[in-house]
This record gives C-alpha cells, structure tokens and sequence, in this order.
C-alpha cells in the first residue's frame, strides 16, 4: 500500500486532477464543481496552517541541536526557543491583555519599527555616495531621481506645482511601464513552472529534490 | 572610485570622502527637529490620493468593507496615517467593516485602531459585531484567502476574540460578491492572493501601499483592479488633509521634506566633489608629464 502511495504517477495523477477542480471552475460555472473546488480550497487552506506547527517543530529540532553542541550563536537559539515557549503560554493565557499583549506592544512594535526606520541611514547614505552621473545613463538616471524626489516632497508641489506633470508622466509611463514588465516576467515565469510541474519535469514540489542537510 | 583618489590636497576630496555618519547625523536632526519644535509646511495632495479619497466617499451606510491589514509591525509605521485616515472616512459613513489580518505581527494593530478611532466610534454608535468586527489572524496563505472568497464561512467562523462570528453582520457575507470594498493596507504579503480571488473576480479594491510597492501597485490601477491607491505615507498625510483631520502623517511630512531636499543637496555636492575631483586629478597627471 505504502508502495503504492509513493508511487510519482499517482502523486502526479492527484496533482493534475486537484489543479483541474480548482482551474476548470474559473471558466465553467458548474455548481457541482464549484462546491468540490470550495472544498478542496478550504482543505488546503488547513493543512497550510499545519505547517505552522510543521515550522515550530523543525525550529525547536534544529535549535535544539545548536544548544546541544554549543555550535556558534548557540545562545540565540536558546533564547528563540524560550520566547517561542513563552508566547505560548501568555498566547493561552490571554491574547487582547497581560504579558503577551506587553511583549506585543512594548517590544515587538518598537523592535520591529526600528528595524525598518534605520533603513532611511543607509539607504540616504547611498543614495548620495552612489547617484554619480559618469556617463550619458547615469546622468538620465541622475535627471529622472531628482525630478521624482523633488516632487516626492509635499512640500515641492505646493510651491512648484509646475513640475508636477513630468513627474507624474515619469511615473506614470517609465515607471509604470517598468512596474508591468516585472509583474508580467512574475506572472510568465509562474505560467512556466506551473507548466513544468504538470507535466512532471519539476518534481521538487513532490519532495523529490534532495533534503538539506 | 580606488583611482579618483587625489595625490595631493583638494576640497573636493571631503565631498567625496566625507564620512557617512554625517549623512546619518544630518538625518537623525532633520527627522527629529520638526517633531521637538513643530511648523507647517504646505502640501500638494496628488491626483492618487484625490480618486482614493472619491472611492471612500462613495461608499454608502450598511456598506460592506473588508479592512486586510497585509502588513508587519514595521510597514504598519510607514501607512498608519492611510489606515487612520481610511477607518477614519469609513466610520464616518457608517459602513460595516469587518478586519482580517494576514501577518502575525499585524493581530496587534486592529486594537491600535480602534483606540485612535474611539471618540469617532462613539460618535457613530459603533457596536461590536453589528457594525464592526476584528476576525484576526485568518489570512496566514493564500489558500485561506482563495477559500475565504469562495465560501467566507467555511474558513472564518471565530473572531479574533474565539467568539463565534454568527449572528453578526457577517452572517450576510457569502463569498467575494458580498463586500462592498476590500481595502488591502500592504506590504505584499497577501495583495497578490487578495487580486488574484478578490480583485479579478470583481471585487472592488482599493489599496495602501508602502514606497517601495507604489511602481508595481501602478499597474492595477490602470487595469481597473484597484480602484485607487495609496502611495506611503505622502498619501496618507494628503488623505489627512483631505479629510481635515491631522494625524501622524501630516506631523512627519516635515521631516519627509526636509530628508528629501538633504538627500539632494547631497547628491549635487557629491557630484560637484566627483567632477572637482577629477578635473584636479586630471591637472596633477598633466603636471607630472610635463
């Protein structure tokens, strides 16, 4: 049976017949097949929320190791787990007020703020070491940042309201253009995949590829 | 940048070499100095922003808003402004809104909001389940966001306080065809999965974005899936001053000025050291071959 189970053809047949249940009711409105593909959904959105509990176990199994062997870094991994095991707990003791609300307000917020804000260092310092205008690009490039920052700060268009039509037209067509052609290279690509794992050429899905070790 | 170094002395050189801290410092002041000695600024509010504002305002009493907070923590500093100036409006027109949640980080917010909101929520008569609802963290995958917009009652049956979400306004919410509005406040965690089983199936959308997202947010707009968007937190202090309510976004478009015209002056003054530098290296070389 086990043998059976494992075997790539039904893995593949289960595959193909799952994505035509979910696929097939986008264009044909089927009632039937429209309630099996709900079902099928709803069954997938669970097992999704296992691989939480998927992704806690391997943290515990891998820090575990850590603290084991005093590896590099180890006392990180000890502190992971124990703020894991912690928010556990206060998450079952209560979750709108007591100590997880405390550890949600008074330290994820501000660390997970500060984290973002001091990007604005390095990205500014950047910004002003890099934007060289060498050649010909570079001073293009050069020309369309300055026009867009001059009109990113609110302050610009209220006094210079001029340049608001090129910016707009730079973000509305170059930028605008730029934005299409990476969601549409996305969007391609996963056609592709999608492709490739339908007819079986992309077995890494199925937990062919290798584990890392 | 190795072979630009000069051989001898130029002013140029600090324009160049200038150590970085002073970029830091300079910003450090220009963020902080607005806040500790307050002024104001004029602002233009961009054509975006207006149309977002149009959305809002066309929306009805009784209408169904579904809020996602798409963000961490961390994105949730850049459009706060949009998100409390968004409720703000939908409050205001007495909507029924109902809050999901697609990152752990963001279950802490919905309270935030609330409590910012409060005296507009009494004002309204705004009642926990008839008017409003926090459903929590019930977006964690796309699965549960293509299941939500099949069957929303199949996938959400608790708010995020445990309590059973029937006999709520929800219990008229069916699938995707339900909601009025969906109104995505994002950094791109779930705004694909919520386009893909919301917006292409017809649910009108409106969306906040962080900066970096505003170029590949555009193009939903101009293909009719989002309605209108919210560009960082410019938008959202454009949106406060549309709707005459200050809040954090208008207090932090000072800085937001001052740190964008710093960033420029900085970028020429590089510029004039890197073409100073060479021109002077270029005379030194001349010299040595003579």
């Amino acid at each position: 049976m086990s043998e059976i189970l494992k075997s790539r053809t039904l893995q593949m047949v289960v595959l193909v017949l799952s994505f035509l249940f979910v696929f097939v009711p986008y264009f044909i409105d089927v009632k039937v097949l429209t309630d099996f593909s709900t079902q099928l959904i709803t069954i997938a959105a669970i097992i999704s929320a296992f691989t939480l509990v998927l992704a806690v176990y391997s943290q515990f199994r891998r820090g575990y190791t850590f603290v084991h062997r005093r590896s590099r870094g180890w006392i990180f991994k000890a502190y992971m787990m124990t703020s894991i095991v912690l928010m556990l707990i206060f998450a079952v003791y209560s979750q709108t007020s007591g100590p997880y609300n405390w550890v949600m307000y008074a330290i994820i917020t501000p660390l997970s703020s500060v984290n973002y804000s001091i990007l604005v260092f390095y990205m500014a310092s950047t910004g002003a070491r890099a934007f060289r205008a060498r050649n010909g690009r570079a001073l293009l490039l050069l020309i369309t940042g300055f026009i867009v920052l001059f009109y990113q700060a609110p302050f610009t268009g209220a006094f210079f309201p001029q340049l608001t039509p090129y910016s707009l037209y730079i973000t509305s067509t170059l930028v605008s253009a730029a934005g299409r052609m990476f969601l549409i290279s996305v969007t391609v690509g996963a056609i592709v995949f999608g492709m490739r794992v339908l007819m079986g050429k992309e077995t890494s899905i199925l937990g062919a590829a290798k584990e890392e070790k | 940048m190795a072979n630009t170094k000069p051989a001898g002395k130029s002013g140029y050189r600090y324009l160049v070499e200038y150590d970085r801290r002073i970029i830091y410092l300079l910003i450090f002041i220009l963020v902080l100095a607005p806040l500790l000695q307050p002024f104001i600024l004029p602002i233009q509010v961009s054509p975006d922003t207006t149309t977002y504002y149009n959305v809002l305002n066309g929306l009805k009493k009784d209408d169904k808003v579904l809020v996602v907070f798409d963000t961490e923590f961390s994105g949730y500093m850049e459009i706060q402004s949009g998100i409390i100036a968004s409720i703000r409006m939908m409050f205001q027109h007495e909507v029924k809104v109902a809050i999901a949640v697609a990152h752990v980080e963001a279950t802490g917010i919905p309270q935030l909001v609330f409590d910012q909101l409060a005296s507009v929520m009494q004002e309204h008569n705004y009642v926990y389940g008839v008017n409003y609802i926090n459903l929590g963290y019930v977006f964690p995958n796309e699965a549960a966001v293509a299941a939500s917009a099949q069957d929303f009652h199949t996938v959400v049956r608790q708010d995020a306080y445990g309590k059973s979400i029937t006999g709520t306004f929800l219990d008229d919410v069916k699938d995707w065809s339900s909601w009025t509005l969906l109104s995505d406040y994002t950094t791109g965690i779930q705004s694909t999965a919520l386009i893909n089983h919301y917006g292409l199936k017809g649910t009108p959308m409106i969306a906040n974005v962080i900066g970096v997202m505003i170029s590949t947010s555009a193009p939903y707009v101009s293909s009719g899936i989002y309605k209108a968007l919210l560009g960082s937190m410019r938008g959202g202090a454009e949106l406060e001053y549309l709707t005459g309510y200050p809040g954090p976004g208008l207090t932090a478009m000072n800085s937001f000025t001052l740190g964008h015209y710093m960033l420029m002056i900085a970028i020429v003054l590089g510029n004039v050291g890197y073409f100073g530098y060479r021109s002077y290296q270029n005379k030194l070389k001349a010299q040595e071959v003579k």
